[in-house]
């Protein structure tokens, strides 16, 4: 039941593989060819009921939009199917995100896979408008080392998300063998799982696969029920891929490196993107190698923003861009983190001088306290372990030391307010 | 829906065809009864056992783990039978103590019915959890939990989220032992819902509410007991609630009806809690957050909530006071900054005073004899001592109300009344503002019974922190208004003598039944009161 995977999940050595990606600022930004789009002979679903046992010389469409398959290579979406991390099957793009989920110090590999013929339509500030079919793979490796993310590294899991006619769907495979993933519906906990922290320290934790029913704890949006007879339900949503985090340059595997929109755009892959990429909400790059201490006020600022906003707003998040009368899991809370939210117009809603309603602890009297990031229960809650009151609820067995540091570094520059220590 | 049938061609639930197995367990169960209270059992399936309660468990029903041993770890099995579940799905836990090491998240179910064999009999417990809640339901729709007992969650016991139709029956959620600020949060915890219908459950040990009802709307919370937690029952920033008939003891404050800032939902209204018995409820106060201010020995208390009737309820031997009502200033004095603080709130409705809240017929006895908790100590202080209108050292009022809300509000720009400009239109056309209290706004006690026996007959007194009527005001230095703790009589009272219009009852619509006084308990005594 609760099998340390350490013995038997695949060690990749991905070094070779990557280093073609890792020098960035040299390598000229040449465009992707042009005339044939990025999912050209992908292939797309025929409508038909799929086989996971179909043998298809390309992504096996029909089983992903009708089966759940036990083994993640049912699906073919893999040119190797013991590596998800590189090698997707024709009309795969990889794709990274600015500023990401925490998820306990993993690497992330993610792909996005759409059918032949069909674009994704652009949204200013929600998360991109994928046709049917889309299906979108993220696999999870923990390094040896933090700070050698291209050196050793062990695959834990990979998860889908799928477009089908009536909703995204998911699906967690866990590497319970070096040569396939397997459905894991009822989710997995690994203990003692080690890495050498950014720090040179070595850390060691738990990690949760998470179960299938997980996902909608933060990949959904739930409707402000209007009345007695409101039967509205809740509408399952990918959460990374919005323009703001897909707004930089990433480097592909041929070593081109591009504003992945652009690429996207070029590719016959997006369509309605902005001429002109001022336009595009951009959020900050941030990862375990920013110095905090060496950002300026405004940088510091939208750093922060970002890191809350991907790892909280999925949740806390209410009004603003959503469907009307959507709100985040959490939009009940009086905490709302989104990155498009103003500041100075309710900094309540970031917590400040905000008592604790669902939760609280002795000695941290409000969420926030500008100025007083130790007795700021927002904080404390990124950083204790303890269930009662940790955030976020899922993929966060470790503290996040930079991540920490960066809102500490924020709480402590927020505009003085009336529950601030007088100076 | 997505491909639900699928799923069972790689997994199978241990399910179906246990009902031999089963049959054994049914000798305290009673065959072939509906469920009580008109929910009814599957039709036309025979049935297997009864629980405890009276629920038929039908031959049709998903068995979880059937032939689990006491102690066995059962979340695999509860993980798989309760995802991507059928419409309208019974699922059965097993008879026995288990333990449960994940949290249990049930994604928009319709029509789900989760059971086990009786409150007493079928007990999950989570001490080893490595999840938060016990149990989550988001979004769905009529779904009944009921039969069984969710132990030592770490953090919630049964969260539903954005659920229309919960009802949650003959179930507990319990953290044994000691009462600790690290016992679980929430016991009983709907939020974001719809008709919400809560019975014949049993809370104990929540750090913070056994029973809570949060921004949700058309209620019913009646015949549960609420034991040994911070709040027994609360209802908070919640709309057209009914509490009837429940038991509130041993709790720090009994039954609490909040209207709490910075919340989607603003603020609710039209709460009704009736024949209740609310009695000794002196625990200390461990819990955190605004919960954690209240002063243990409180039996009833109202917190910025507006729209509230009070009646019928027998509330007695809390050692602060039998009802507190309370505008939020009590909890942040710092009146000049709540536009910086409150502003967005307060635009969308939430308000710092009380209104309209009405207090009646109800038996007050042997309440205030050892008054505590910090958020009251200068108020106590002065009622225990001779600083108080009277003059002489008193018993502490069983009705305290703190007034300040309503003064601040009736002396207009010398005082709240420019909060005015921060309402919303929204909310300013529902009715909320800081004008002077007219005569629907009042804070009305009357018609209460003094249950003392002689010679403590004299010591059920109604206080009044701050006078209400501007022309008896006072200020001080600052021109801020002063505490003059008034008090008086509670029966034959000079104070918040008025009455007030009877609220609505709630209606709660459940698979298309009527639940409470409008619907089916239109025959139930404390309904005609």
């Amino acid at each position: 039941m609760r099998n340390n995977n350490k013995t038997t999940a695949a060690m990749l050595m991905t070094s070779l593989l990557l280093a073609a990606c890792g020098g960035g600022d040299d390598v000229s930004n040449t465009p992707p060819p042009v005339g044939s789009a990025l999912n050209a002979g992908a292939g797309s679903p025929t409508g038909a009921e799929g086989s996971c046992s179909a043998t298809t010389a390309g992504v096996n469409w029909d089983a992903l939009m009708t089966e759940v398959c036990p083994k993640l290579s049912d699906y073919n979406l893999f040119a190797d199917a013991t590596d998800p991390t590189a090698g997707p099957t024709r009309g795969g793009v990889s794709y990274d995100l600015s500023t990401a989920l925490f998820s306990d110090y993993t690497s992330k590999y993610r792909f996005i896979f759409v059918p032949e013929g069909k674009t994704v339509s652009y949204n200013p500030s929600e998360v991109l408008d994928f046709p049917v079919g889309t299906v979108i793979t993220k696999t999870f490796a923990l390094p040896a080392n933090t700070a050698m993310r291209d050196g050793e590294e062990l695959v834990i899991e990979t998860r889908l998300l799928i477009n089908r006619a009536d909703g995204w769907f998911a699906l967690p495979y866990y590497w319970s063998s070096d040569s396939d993933a397997t459905l894991t519906i009822a989710g997995k906990r690994l203990t003692g799982l080690t890495t050498i922290n950014n720090q040179g320290q070595q850390i060691t934790f738990d990690y949760a696969v998470p179960k299938a029913a997980d996902c909608s704890s933060c990949h959904s949006i739930v409707p402000d029920l209007a009345g007695s007879g409101d039967e509205r339900e809740q509408i399952f949503l990918p959460i990374g891929p919005k323009v703001r985090y897909l707004n930089n340059d990433h480097a592909y595997a041929d070593g081109t490196v591009y504003n992945q929109l652009q690429y996207w755009a070029e590719g016959e892959l997006l369509a309605g993107l902005p001429l002109n990429l001022q336009d595009v909400e951009e959020a900050p790059v941030f990862n375990d190698q920013v110095p905090v201490a060496s950002l300026s006020a405004s940088e510091l600022n939208d750093a922060a923003r970002a890191y809350l906003d991907i790892n909280c707003a999925h949740c806390h998040r209410a009004g603003l861009t959503l469907p009307a009368d959507y709100a985040g899991p959490a939009g009940s809370s009086g905490v709302q983190l989104e990155y498009n939210r103003n500041y100075a117009d309710s900094p309540s809603k970031f917590g400040v001088c905000k008592e604790p309603i669902a939760g609280g602890k002795d000695g941290y009297p409000y969420d926030v306290i500008p100025g007083n990031p130790d007795d700021s229960y927002l904080l404390f809650r990124m950083t204790t372990l303890e269930s009662r009151h940790k955030m976020p609820e899922l993929a966060r067995n470790t503290a996040h030391m930079e991540g920490t540091t960066l809102i500490r570094s924020w709480i402590d520059q927020l505009p003085t307010a009336s529950c601030s220590p007088t100076p | 829906m997505r491909q639900k049938a699928k799923i069972s061609k790689i997994f199978t639930i241990s399910a179906l065809a246990s009902g031999l197995l089963l049959a054994g367990c049914g000798d305290d169960g009673e065959d072939g009864k509906d469920g009580k209270d008109g929910i009814s059992g599957n039709a036309g399936q025979s049935v297997v056992v009864s629980t405890t309660s009276g629920f038929a468990i039908t031959e049709n029903a998903v068995f979880v783990a059937p032939d689990a041993a006491n102690g066995d770890d059962i979340t695999e099995a509860l993980s798989l039978a309760l995802f991507d579940i059928q419409e309208d799905a019974l699922v059965v836990l097993p008879k026995g103590r288990f333990m449960v090491t994940e949290g249990i998240v049930v994604n928009s179910a319709r029509g789900l019915t989760i059971t086990g064999h009786g409150i007493n009999e079928t007990i999950l417990d989570f001490s080893t959890s490595n999840g938060d809640d016990a149990f989550r339901f988001q979004g769905g729709n009529g779904i009944t939990v009921r039969d069984f007992g969710v132990y030592e969650a770490p953090k919630n016991g049964i969260k539903t989220t954005n659920v229309n139709g919960i009802h949650i029956a003959y179930t507990a959620t319990v953290w044994e032992g000691e009462l600790e600020a690290d016992n679980g949060a929430y016991g009983l915890y709907p939020l974001k819902s719809q008709n919400v219908l809560m019975e014949n459950n049993y809370s104990y040990g929540s750090a913070d509410a056994g029973i809570y009802v949060g921004q949700s709307e058309n209620i019913v919370v009646r015949n549960n007991t609420a034991n040994n937690n911070v709040a027994g029952i609360e209802i908070e920033n919640s709309s057209m609630a009914d509490v009837y008939n429940n038991i509130a003891v041993g709790n720090s404050g009994g039954i609490l009806s909040f209207d709490l800032p910075g919340l989607e939902k603003a603020y609710g209204g039209n709460v009704r809690i009736f024949n209740n018995q609310v009695y000794a409820n002196n625990a200390d106060n461990v819990g955190a957050g605004v919960v954690g201010a209240v002063p243990p020995g409180t039996g009833v208390i109202v917190l910025a909530a507006s729209g509230v009737e009070i009646y019928n309820n027998q509330i007695t031997d809390n050692e602060t006071t039998a009802v507190a009502i309370t505008s939020y200033f009590l909890i942040d004095d710092d009146v000049s900054s709540y536009p910086v603080n409150y502003g967005a709130t307060m635009q969308d409705g939430w308000s710092p005073t009380l209104k309209n809240v009405y207090l009646h017929n109800n038996t007050i006895a042997r309440n205030g004899s050892n008054p505590r908790g910090d958020l009251l100590a200068q108020i106590i202080g002065g009622y225990t001592s001779v600083m108080n209108s009277s003059g002489m050292a008193q018993t502490f009022p069983a009705i305290l109300y703190g007034g300040i809300g309503e003064l601040l509000s009736n002396l207009g720009n010398q005082g709240i009344g420019g909060f005015n400009a921060i309402v919303g239109p929204d909310a300013a056309a529902a009715g909320v503002n800081y004008d002077p209290y007219g005569p629907g706004d009042l804070i009305c006690a009357n018609s209460n019974i003094n249950g003392n026996p002689a010679p403590k007959y004299e010591e059920v007194n109604t206080g009044l922190v701050y006078p209400v009527d501007t022309a008896n005001a006072t200020f001080d230095g600052n021109g801020d208004p002063e505490a003059q703790l008034l008090i008086d009589q509670m029966v034959n009272n000079t104070y918040l003598n008025c009455v007030q219009p009877r609220l609505a009852p709630a209606k709660v619509n459940f698979r298309n039944n009527i639940y409470g006084c409008t619907g089916d308990d239109l025959a139930e005594a404390a309904c005609a009161l």
